[in-house]
């Protein structure tokens, strides 16, 4: 599954929730029967999918953020959100909200 | 018992045994716990908070029918303030707009409503009350309200036919999220095993189906399909192991390792009117006699499957083979296997069962 366009502007959808575990200190991402424990980088991208940021935009903070070239991460963030929306947990709104 | 006890992640909060409707297919224990024996608001909210202090990250409110009682606001809210994640398992009987905002204004994250089938008439048959209109009024509220929809479906010999058109349903209603779930056969469900086993030629016709919906609705509508585990030859790591991850409060304060453990009856369930939960989930013999793969049987034990399944089903072994501490007899390994192999053997011929042979479900017990 490809995502459909860089000018897309991802959403965690409106039945998850990302909180910090108790137990953990951790991030996570809780939604109905399942829960996500996200590593630093997949709470970086999650923390961005709010729907004001396009794709592009998403990826040029990351990249910025972390000091590595858009080019290398852009493939690993779609990767990352297309898991997510296999689970239906991300929107997907269009460019012009 | 060496090692620390595992994180429960899960609460079933069992808040009552009451409901309206009758479900053939229900898996409560035949002896319902009665309304005057239910524990109080303040007992639930306290141990909410002693689960969400143990870890558990989801509590789903079910029952019976949990609109049933008045308080669930309450609870939910009680949940919400302790970081769980909130899911109201319902037939929906008992929503209006009124109390689902007062359940949303609670904090509630997500709403599953029980289907009987995608047909007006053959629903409300299953049901043993006129529901289905009443449920997909309800679902539209709730997609109205902007709540996250999960539609849940018990499949069986009577309604396992319409699964096409009960995923379009599904579709149409907006759900996000579709339990399509066999029959488990515990309760009310195992006196009418023999009416709801669907045959094997119905299994083989549903299979290809639920499977390619799972593919077109990737995205959009997570579709759960689980088989009977009579037709399979492994048996299901019940609960991911018991005392693992999952634990249930029955609507009078027991905590039982799975829903239908009161199956078992040589086990004795602590409750949490006098013990913490804490304990009972660490210290407990009932959570504690099957916890781990140690006291496996044979021929579990020497099993390279044992940390797949832990052995199934303890209730499915006390019901088939009579011994909580043997084999799930759905396991072809077991020495039982040939019980089930029989039952499911007999079951073949396809006959629609008439109503009138379905135990209903009834709150005074059978």
């Amino acid at each position: 599954m490809q995502l459909p366009s860089s000018e897309m502007r991802p959403r965690l959808s409106a039945r998850a929730r990302l909180q910090t575990d108790k137990v953990t200190g951790k991030p996570i991402v809780l939604y109905p029967e399942g829960v996500l424990m996200l590593n630093p980088t997949g709470h970086a991208i999650v923390s961005l999918c709010t729907g004001d940021l396009t794709f592009d935009e998403m990826v040029a903070k990351l990249a910025e953020r972390y000091k590595i070239p858009t080019a290398q991460i852009s493939a690993q963030v779609a990767e990352y959100l297309n898991r997510l929306r296999e689970r239906n947990l991300l929107e997907l709104q269009e460019a012009n909200k | 018992m060496s090692l620390p006890a595992p994180r429960p992640f899960v609460l079933l909060a069992e808040i009552t045994h009451r409901c309206p409707l009758h479900c053939p297919y229900c898996s409560n224990p035949l002896q319902l716990a009665s309304q005057a024996n239910e524990l109080t608001t303040d007992v639930w909210k306290r141990v909410l908070d002693e689960a969400a202090a143990l870890g558990v990250l989801h509590a789903g409110f079910s029952g019976g029918e949990p609109l049933q009682r008045s308080d669930l606001p309450q609870l939910v809210a009680a949940a919400r303030a302790a970081g769980l994640y909130t899911n109201l398992i319902t037939s929906s009987l008992g929503l209006n707009p009124q109390r689902l905002e007062d359940l949303k204004s609670a904090g509630l994250d997500s709403i599953q409503i029980s289907f009987q089938s995608d047909e007006e008439s053959l629903a409300d048959r299953i049901a043993g009350i006129s529901a289905h209109a009443l449920k997909l009024k309800a679902a539209q509220m709730v997609r109205d309200a902007g709540l996250p929809l999960t539609v849940n479906v018990v499949l069986h010999r009577a309604n396992i036919e319409r699964l096409e058109q009960i995923i379009a349903l599904a579709e149409q209603l907006g759900a996000e999220r579709l339990e399509l779930a066999n029959t488990q056969y515990y309760g009310w469900a195992f006196q009418n095993r023999a009416v709801l086993l669907p045959t094997r030629a119905q299994i083989e016709r549903a299979m290809p189906i639920a499977t390619a919906a799972k593919k077109r609705l990737l995205g959009k509508m997570e579709l759960l399909f689980v088989l009977p585990d009579y037709y399979s030859n492994r048996p299901k790591p019940c609960m991911n192991g018991w005392g693992q991850k999952y634990l249930t409060i029955n609507p009078a304060g027991e905590v039982l390792p799975c829903p239908t453990a009161h199956e078992i009856k040589s086990l004795r369930f602590d409750n949490v009117r006098e013990k913490s939960l804490a304990w009972i989930w660490k210290e407990s013999e009932a959570f504690n006699r099957f916890r781990g793969t140690e006291w496996l049987p044979e021929p579990c034990h020497d099993c390279e499957f044992r940390e797949v399944d832990f052995g199934g089903c303890r209730c499915q072994a006390a019901l088939i083979a009579g011994d909580a501490t043997v084999t799930d007899p759905a396991c072809e390994l077991s020495p039982h296997r040939g019980i089930l192999t029989q039952f499911v053997e007999a079951s073949q011929t396809g006959e629609m069962p008439a109503t009138t042979a379905w135990v209903f479900r009834r709150n005074g017990g059978i």
